[in-house]
């Protein structure tokens, strides 16, 4: 009998490059990611230690921090989500609930989401014209500013959605599930720009 | 409608699933008169033609409970509370309960 495999994957592998003049799409894959809860009244003594161990605080509600050594996005009251690149310079691989765990002891849950979640870069001067076919929120500068994060959805799918940049450039992060809907609805969204340039 | 959310600011309805009357409490199942207590819970609705309390649920946001007071008649919106201090300040400050932000 031939042994079986597992042969990893990526949530948005199956999925085309979606190629539009004035948008880049960057599936973000090889991260390692891990949900921080904090336990009741702990989230204060947690924020400090989270600043002590990597020079960033737990960020306010609606917002995202980085550092050289992690990113901090908030993902709901007393919930954040850390977000790391999994290979390290010496072909280390780092794993951020392992890292977060005993950091954290007593003061917050700590679960590891790396193959949980699908997150995909949208930038261009196209991306704030194509996600305002699906998400409901104001994206623009004015009332969602770079390091603003929001749980919203694009059509149905709930996203957490970030402004890493002006160029624009949104991260999302999805169920990993949600990908290929996500991307489906992408390519829908971005259908009518494939043979124009943006002005 | 739109919902102002105390985590996500103003968000569109089709943010939120709906669960029903915000005014009602879960009776002791242990009390003497807990099956006409729980009929009550269940069953019995002021159905008022003006302000009224609601259980909403954020769901594609922040997860959060939401109290939202709502003039039936209008569809103003009077308030929007997390409904877990809603409950916190019913109860008292009961240990099962976690803070709610940092």
């Amino acid at each position: 009998m031939p042994e079986a495999m597992l042969i990893e994957t990526t949530p948005f592998a199956r999925n085309k490059p979606i190629a539009v003049p004035g948008l880049v799409v960057a599936y973000r894959d090889g991260v390692t990611v891990a949900s921080i809860a904090a336990y009741r009244e702990k989230a204060v003594a947690l924020s400090d230690l989270i600043e002590a161990t990597y020079g960033v605080a737990l960020p306010a509600p609606g917002r995202r921090v980085s550092s050289n050594a992690i990113t901090l996005q908030w993902s709901g009251p007393g919930q954040w989500l850390a977000i790391a690149e999994r290979g390290q310079r010496g072909g280390a691989v780092r794993d951020l609930e392992a890292e977060l765990k005993p950091i954290v002891a007593g003061l917050a849950a700590v679960v590891d989401q790396s193959d949980a979640r699908g997150i995909v870069a949208i930038s261009g001067t196209r991306a704030l014209n194509v996600l305002a076919k699906g998400v409901p929120i104001d994206l623009h500068e004015r009332a969602f500013a770079t390091g603003d994060v929001a749980n919203t959805h694009a059509s149905h799918i709930a996203i957490t959605i970030a402004r890493l940049d002006d160029t624009p450039t949104f991260e999302l992060t999805m169920y990993r599930s949600y990908a290929t809907s996500f991307t489906d609805w992408l390519r829908s969204a971005t259908a009518e720009f494939v043979h124009t340039q943006p002005r | 409608m739109r919902l102002a959310c105390p985590c996500c600011g103003e968000r569109s309805l089709d943010e939120f699933t709906f669960l029903g009357d915000a005014s009602v409490t879960r009776p002791d199942p242990s009390a003497d008169d807990a099956a006409g207590a729980f009929h009550a819970y269940a069953y019995l609705r002021r159905n008022a033609a003006g302000p009224s309390d609601e259980l909403w649920f954020h769901n594609t946001g922040c997860h959060a409970w939401l109290v939202v007071t709502r003039d039936t008649r209008t569809h103003e919106i009077l308030g929007v509370r997390l409904a877990q201090d809603v409950a916190l300040a019913r109860t008292g400050n009961r240990k099962d309960v976690r803070e709610t932000s940092a």
